[in-house]
């Protein structure tokens, strides 16, 4: 993986020190030429004049650092020397015939001394530009590069002065189980963290070490297009190719991706920018049912409103009601499996108790609103994420405990209510962790990417339900091989806990309002400053073994991005009911004719062809159109819908707007 | 920077010392009235620079030596002195930016070779340093000693300059001029060459009296004085000479930013000196600050002297240092 060094390169530079700025074990100070291929973040070896020996006493020391701040000055005493020299003419200053004399001095900061022990003030000895070999030194890399399972993961080329050499991540320390998690932070509108996290995702798909096992990750894409055209081969210059070369990662894109959307309200048409004719057969509709939901309702009630009241009486909805037969103490028995049986349940609970005279305002020992405040937020998260939620009928959902290794699976949840994203992302990591604590999703380690992770992780407001969760992988995920990569814009704003946890660090273009955050005075101004305008392209990564921050360069993904996407595979207009229907049904049978289709589902009620429909899709028959056609009968009678104007107005138990 | 000699002489029992004698002042100029002869002008005058072009050399070679000393022992009263002489010649081309390409430097013992003990001289002569040897009358005297000491130590910074400039005069392409940190006129090869030039910054020496004395002391900036020959200079060569003002001396001295050029004696000399003084006017920028000669010293000879200091053996550099009595550690 490394070329290790031929000869020893001319010395570019040399040590010193004064009484002023000593070399320490942690710092020192070198001179280059004025002409010099360094810069900030340039990684320099420092090699001690000995002779040719070496020894115990650490003689033949040898210093990697990484340069953190450079200065330049001349032997001017003051400003007011060249004003006097060029007789008060800036323009003559220039033309003075002799160039005063300048310096270029740098300050660098330990990377790695060899020996280690005694750790000694760096020598004053000869400064060299890093080579490969004197990278994965510094970096400490040669500790999971080789060996009979090397871990390394490429993460981008260190590049300075022509070189280019491949910087590794450790598998372990990346995906765990020793740390784990990834965070990423930078301004919008680059494309670097998108395009950092699919690079990575491509690298550790290749390198993943065989003896841990099968990966797979699982994307959130929560805003535009971003992550619908994984499965697309972008454009790469040559640079970028090169440079796929030099990582040794192969530049193609995903070859297994699943993609999973809800439904528009209609319950149809797929709430995704995916949509285009040519794309659209690889998207899943990502529809959940009352049980889906009930398991999670903590997440719908977390906001202000969470009491053991309400706690309580969900989890007997949950325990006692679901999926079974259930008699109401009203004379009525259910059998509660959709939200459409849980309005009816709820209807016969308030007749029932406003029947009985309104002498009782309990049922089963839970206070009436209390079970009033529980439907509610029922029926508004059924209101609020149409499509995701189905009234009645089969879910679908993500193939638990049949992941693929290297398999992609994006949850596009872009265009959902904030409230049903919460809903899903909970849903989707907790059942992650479930079956990954089972040892039975298919694979071994799941990396679960989420965007904008400010907003489901900040540093202030209450602690939800959500942010719980994501502390807890953060915390304990790496023991299950469940791993976060997170990006977000103001990593000061993120919760500490959930940024600290994350072992390996990696900045893009950073704002300068951030860089002035108490998180980033560890930086020098010159880093600070290069972190302010740092082009697209090139990160600042830090990981354990890294004792600095180290600047990568990585080639862009070579996956089709969201924007060249849409361009390329604009989305489909959203089709007519009777369309959308028969898209659907051909996409689980070519045969089915459309004509007959439509011809079919012409005079019927759209809830029930939307449940025939959902029923064909989960079952996926061999004769798609039959199966539907049986599914819908002959006329499939409509379910009397309980009268919502019958229903008291609720009595206000929070704040809460909706 | 340990030196053997200095430690067998000590180990022969000469007294350690520490002794740092002050800086030296450059090359000094004979210090006495000599008298000039007329060669541009039947009388000295001032001639304006203004509007004259410039001499522009495309390539500028500056030479310049430092001597570093010190007392390093005592044989009774008789001193030995450790001294470090070194020149350079910096090029300086199209970029601006001077490169050394020549260079050497010299390490003496300055003492009485007869006053010393039999075994400190035997270490000294066994030494391998070049051993200068101070008058037999000022040897016995330490207040006349280290005077004469220092007159050998600039003796030999001088013999070097002139060994290093001589050896480089060969290399010197057409159209590339030396300038020389002093006078010319103490060598045959410097003083005959077209493109030697010495900027002398010490006056001592007096070429004029009465009026024409004036008009060179209270020469006005950006001004130049009549070329003329300095009369009566022993076993120096013959020269031609003028006084350039640099910066106005009103307000500061009448020496201020007065220099004093030497080229060779031939009328180009003559014809030159108004391009060749427009020239160095160029050169007051960059100032040679902080050196406190700043307005009489260019500043590519300031840089050859930094670059000669900043390679000198550390022992011989003087530091700001305590001399209280030194403890057991």
């Amino acid at each position: 993986m490394i070329e290790r060094r031929d000869s020893a390169p001319p010395p570019i530079g040399r040590v010193v020190a004064t009484e002023q700025k000593p070399a320490t074990p942690h710092q020192f100070h070198f001179w280059t030429a004025k002409e010099t291929s360094i810069g900030i973040g340039a990684i320099v070896t420092v090699e001690e004049d000995t002779g040719g020996g070496s020894d115990e006493q650490g003689l033949g020391r040898v210093v990697y650092g990484v340069v953190t701040d450079g200065f330049a000055y001349s032997d001017l005493v003051t400003p007011l020397h060249d004003v006097v020299g060029a007789e008060g003419d800036p323009a003559r200053a220039a033309e003075s015939p002799t160039a005063r004399q300048e310096i270029r001095l740098w300050t660098a900061a330990v990377l790695r001394q060899r020996p280690e022990e005694p750790l000694q003030p760096v020598p004053l000895g000869r400064v060299h530009v890093a080579t490969d070999a004197d990278v994965a030194q510094a970096l400490r890399m040669d500790a999971y590069l080789g060996g009979a399972e090397p871990r390394g993961i490429p993460v981008g080329l260190y590049t300075s002065g022509g070189l280019e050499a491949p910087v590794y991540l450790d598998a372990d320390f990346l995906l765990g189980p020793e740390a784990a998690h990834l965070n990423i932070s930078g301004v919008s509108g680059l494309a670097t963290k998108t395009s950092a996290v699919e690079f990575l995702l491509a690298s550790v798909f290749e390198h993943f070490p065989s003896h841990k096992g099968r990966i797979a990750a699982v994307c959130f894409n929560v805003k535009g297009p971003d992550l619908c055209f994984l499965d697309q081969a972008g454009t790469l210059d040559e640079q970028d190719l090169r440079r796929y070369d030099r990582l040794g990662v192969e530049p193609k894109a995903f070859e297994r991706v699943r993609y999973y959307a809800p439904f528009k309200s209609d319950g149809v048409n797929l709430n995704t920018l995916r949509t285009h004719p040519d794309l659209v057969r690889a998207v899943e509709p990502l529809v959940w049912g009352l049980r889906e939901v009930l398991d999670y309702a903590e997440v719908l009630l977390n906001r202000d409103d969470i009491d053991a009241k309400a706690d309580a009486f969900i989890d007997f909805l949950s325990d006692r009601v679901v999926g079974r037969e259930f008699d109401d103490g009203f004379g009525g028995t259910h059998r509660v499996v959709t939200f459409a049986d849980l309005e009816r349940l709820f209807r016969a609970i308030f007749d029932g108790l406003e029947g009985g005279g309104g002498r009782s305002d309990t049922w089963r020992t839970h206070h009436i609103a209390t079970i009033r405040k529980v439907r509610n937020r029922l029926s508004n998260i059924s209101t609020r994420a149409k499509g995701l939620v189905t009234d009645d009928g089969p879910s679908s959902d993500l193939p638990w405990g049949g992941f693929e290794d290297r398999a992609v699976y994006v949850v596009d949840v872009a265009n959902v209510d904030p409230l049903g994203q919460d809903l899903v992302f909970a849903r989707v990591v907790s059942k992650l962790r479930e079956y990954l604590e089972r040892r039975d999703l298919g694979v071994d380690a799941v990396v679960v990417f989420v965007d904008e992770l400010n907003k489901y992780a900040p540093a202030d407001g209450p602690d939800t339900y959500v942010k719980k969760m994501l502390l807890d992988i953060s915390e304990r995920g790496r023991y299950l091989g469940l791993v976060l990569f997170g990006a977000e814009q103001f990593r000061s704003q993120m919760h500490r806990r959930v940024v600290g946890n994350a072992g390996t660090i990696v900045f893009g273009r950073m704002d300068s309002d951030e860089l002035a955050t108490p998180g980033y005075q560890v930086l020098s101004p010159a880093t600070k400053i290069k972190l302010a305008t740092l082009p697209i392209g090139e990160l600042m990564v830090r990981h354990p073994h890294f004792t600095q921050p180290i600047f990568v360069r990585f080639p862009r993904p070579a996956v089709l991005r969201g924007r060249d996407g849409v361009d390329r595979f604009p989305p489909a207009a959203d089709l007519p009911f009777e369309d959308a229907v028969v898209r659907q049904l051909v996409k689980l049978d070519v045969r089915v004719r459309p004509n007959l289709v439509k011809d079919l589902i012409a005079d019927r009620r759209e809830e029930d062809v939307r449940r025939a429909l959902a029923l064909t899709r989960q079952a996926r028959p061999h004769d798609a159109f039959a199966h539907f056609k049986k599914l819908l009968g002959a006329r499939v009678s409509a379910a009397p819908m309980p009268v919502r104007e019958s229903v008291p107005p609720l009595n206000p138990i929070s704040d809460e707007p909706y | 920077m340990a030196r053997s000699w200095v430690e067998a002489v000590l180990a022969a029992g000469a007294v350690p010392a520490s002794a740092v004698p002050e800086a030296s002042l450059g090359r000094a100029d004979i210090e006495t009235f000599t008298g000039a002869d007329p060669i541009e002008d039947p009388e000295l005058r001032a001639h304006s620079l203004a509007g004259v072009q410039a001499l522009a050399p495309g390539a500028v070679e500056f030479l310049d030596g430092i001597e570093l000393w010190r007392v390093v022992g005592y044989a009774g009263v008789t001193p030995i002195v450790c001294a470090h002489v070194a020149a350079a010649i910096r090029r300086r081309g199209p970029d601006r930016r001077p490169r050394t390409v020549a260079e050497d430097a010299e390490e003496l013992a300055i003492t009485r070779l007869e006053l010393l003990p039999d075994a400190v001289r035997g270490a000294l002569e066994r030494g391998g340093v070049r051993v200068v040897e101070i008058p037999a009358e000022d040897a016995g005297q330490p207040a006349r000693a280290l005077p004469a000491a220092r007159v050998e130590v600039e003796k030999a910074r001088a013999a070097l300059e002139r060994r290093v400039a001589e050896r480089r005069l060969e290399a010197l392409a057409p159209g590339e001029w030396l300038v020389i940190d002093g006078v010319i006129s103490d060598s045959a090869a410097l003083s005959a060459h077209p493109r030697a030039l010495g900027v002398v910054k010490s006056h001592g020496a007096q070429y004029f009296e009465g009026a024409e004395l004036e008009r060179a002391l209270t020469l006005p900036a950006d001004h130049r004085t009549s070329v003329f020959r300095p009369r009566s200079r022993g076993a120096r060569r013959e020269i031609h000479s003028w006084y350039l003002r640099l910066w106005p001396w009103e307000g500061n001295d009448l020496l201020y930013g007065l220099i004093r050029l030497e080229a060779r004696a031939h009328p180009d000399t003559v014809a030159t000196a108004s391009a060749l003084s427009a020239w160095l006017l160029r050169e007051r920028a960059p100032l040679a600050t902080p050196d406190r000669r700043w307005d009489r010293l260019l500043y590519p000879i300031h840089d050859v002297e930094t670059y000669l200091r900043a390679r000198a053996p550390r022992d011989v550099v003087p530091y700001p240092a305590s001399r209280l009595p030194r403890t057991g550690s």
